[in-house]
């Protein structure tokens, strides 16, 4: 949104519609652009733990069902090179390079918003070794390995071993390519290069620089083989996640970040234990918080259930560090309250209860539409009129306004639009 | 001259929900959403509590 003229009955918002460099009446959705496309980027839907294309759908169930491409990735939009791949796959002719942001113009007589929130990003708090430690993961992380349609198709992989996938792939390409070099030359000489390899060693290889090369090349590749017999070694005794931590209040009700309890992740840690636990019997999660908030109507049966069935041991207390053995299993050191000593203890995955806080662009906003924001910089709304902004017409739904569930976003979305309905119907039935 | 039409900002499920409702009342609503695909965090959701239902 660029631009907000008028008031309450009549605003004129000016949008500003992003170009997708694809013909959205074209497009039939059919991935055949992306499967060619050559360009990988890391997918932020799964939260940075897999990849996508340059050319892609926000997620597969996505709407609408139409391909994007991402500018800035694009070898042809944003690097300046030839490409061209996905045109010459696309069957419907929907690709369109030139395709350019277009402005709409629209006249309306209220404002719903429900711009949502952002994860808190973990990072900034450096005892819990977020960026630094592979198996810490968001719980927004998480979910995503626990899905069928995500990155691990919903296995319980810790992000470490999917790492040293990853690097034994790429020593997989490397080895490929030295021994093709290797091999080369043992013909061409018509010697091992073991023999080279220990005149190489011993100093009798004498000056030709030819040998000198293959020497050395030789035994790169002898390291990078045995680098990659190690890795292989670690990959076939790696076993998925099982010991699992979560850990509360990540950024809420913690002076230094945010005053406020978050609300809805109490509940998603039960939530995320007991299917991690539905997935793996063998699972067994400890959930470290100040208190288990379970709020609402059904949670303290959902919290006990967990506990009973799925495994779960709820431990009071605020986790003060998170460190990393050499296996890089995440430790987690807490006092007991119950024994009232420090302890530590080993976990295979640790997951974060990250704060939920204003979406990226709520100041903007509300400036563009003169909206106040409250002291933790969520929409601001009239304590006794909820779904008022400080704006006639404007009104607010969901976490925009603050953390809250999906039950409770969807009640006040209900009784947004119908604020927003008041405003506008009676115009209706005077047209017609 | 009031104005018919509706403005919703965000295409999670608040907006989604919004639209609709706002939709069912025979209300044009323009729907604006900054990623390519309407449906905010919970459609990065594997299942949501208290039912375990799976998300979007
Ligand atoms: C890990 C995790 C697990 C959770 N599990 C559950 C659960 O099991 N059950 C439950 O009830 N709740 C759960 N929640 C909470 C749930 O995610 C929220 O209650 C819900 O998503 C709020 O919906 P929303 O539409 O308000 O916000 P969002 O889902 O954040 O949607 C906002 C939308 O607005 C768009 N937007 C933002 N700014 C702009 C802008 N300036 N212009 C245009 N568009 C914009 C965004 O792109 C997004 O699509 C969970 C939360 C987390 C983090
Ligand atoms: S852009 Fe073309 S190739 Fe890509 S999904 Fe759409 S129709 Fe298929
Ligand atoms: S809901 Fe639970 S984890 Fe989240 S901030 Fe509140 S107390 Fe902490």
């Amino acid at each position: 949104m660029e631009q907000v003229a008028g008031d309450v009955g009549s605003f004129q918002v000016k949008v500003r519609k992003k170009a997708r460099y694809v013909n959205e009446n074209l497009c039939t959705g059919c991935g055949a652009c992306a499967e060619k496309c050559p360009t990988m980027v890391v997918d932020v839907f799964n939260a940075g733990l897999g990849n996508r294309k340059a050319i892609y759908k926000y997620f597969p169930q996505g709407i609408p069902s139409v391909f994007t491409i991402d500018a800035t990735a694009c070898r042809q939009l944003g690097q300046g090179k030839k490409c061209g791949v996905c045109a010459k796959v696309c069957q419907a002719g929907a690709i369109d390079y030139e395709q350019k942001d277009t402005t709409v113009e629209l006249d309306v007589g209220a404002v719903v918003l429900a711009t949502g929130y952002e994860v808190f990003d973990p990072s900034v708090i450096p005892e819990y070794g977020y960026d630094r430690i592979a198996n810490v993961v968001t719980a927004l992380e998480f979910e995503r390995l626990l899905s069928a349609s995500g990155p691990t198709a919903g296995h319980l992989d810790r992000p470490s071993e999917l790492a040293l996938e990853r690097e034994i792939e790429e020593a997989q390409k490397e080895l490929k390519k030295l021994q093709r070099q290797v091999s080369q030359l043992e013909e061409k000489h018509g010697k091992p290069s073991s023999e080279i390899v220990r005149q190489f060693q011993s100093g009798g290889l004498g000056e030709s620089e030819d040998l000198r090369k293959w020497a050395l090349l030789a035994q790169d590749l002898s390291a990078l083989d045995g680098r990659f017999q190690s890795m292989t070694h670690r990959k076939a005794s790696a076993s998925a996640a099982r010991k699992l931590a979560f850990i509360q209040c990540v950024g809420s009700r913690d002076f230094r970040f945010n005053r406020f309890c978050s609300s809805y992740c109490c509940m998603h840690s039960v939530k995320e234990a007991m299917i991690a636990h539905e997935h793996d019997n063998g699972v067994s999660s400890s959930i470290f918080c100040m208190d288990l908030r379970a709020v609402g109507r059904g949670f303290e049966e959902y919290k006990l259930r967990g506990g009973k069935q799925a495994n779960i041991r709820y431990v009071r207390g605020r986790v003060a560090e998170i460190t990393e053995d050499e296996a890089q299993n995440p430790v987690i050191w807490y006092e007991s309250t119950v024994s009232r000593q420090v302890v530590h203890e080993t976990f295979d995955l640790v997951v974060l209860a990250t704060a939920c806080v204003p979406s990226a662009g709520t100041s903007d906003l509300a400036r563009l539409l003169r909206l106040e924001l409250d002291e933790n910089g969520f929409f601001k709304t009239d304590p006794l009129a909820p779904l008022n902004t400080s704006r006639p017409g404007v009104f607010v739904c969901g976490c925009a306004q603050g953390p809250m569930d999906i039950p409770e976003s969807v009640a006040q979305a209900s009784s947004a639009a119908a604020r927003a309905a008041e405003i506008v119907a009676p115009a209706r039935q005077a047209v017609g | 001259m009031v104005s018919n039409d509706v403005l919703v900002i965000g295409g999670g499920i608040a907006g989604i929900q919004a639209a609709l409702d706002l939709a069912e009342m025979g209300i044009q609503v323009h729907m604006v959403e900054r990623l390519p695909s309407i449906g905010g965090k919970m459609a990065q959701l594997d299942k949501t509590f208290p039912t375990n239902d799976c998300a979007i």
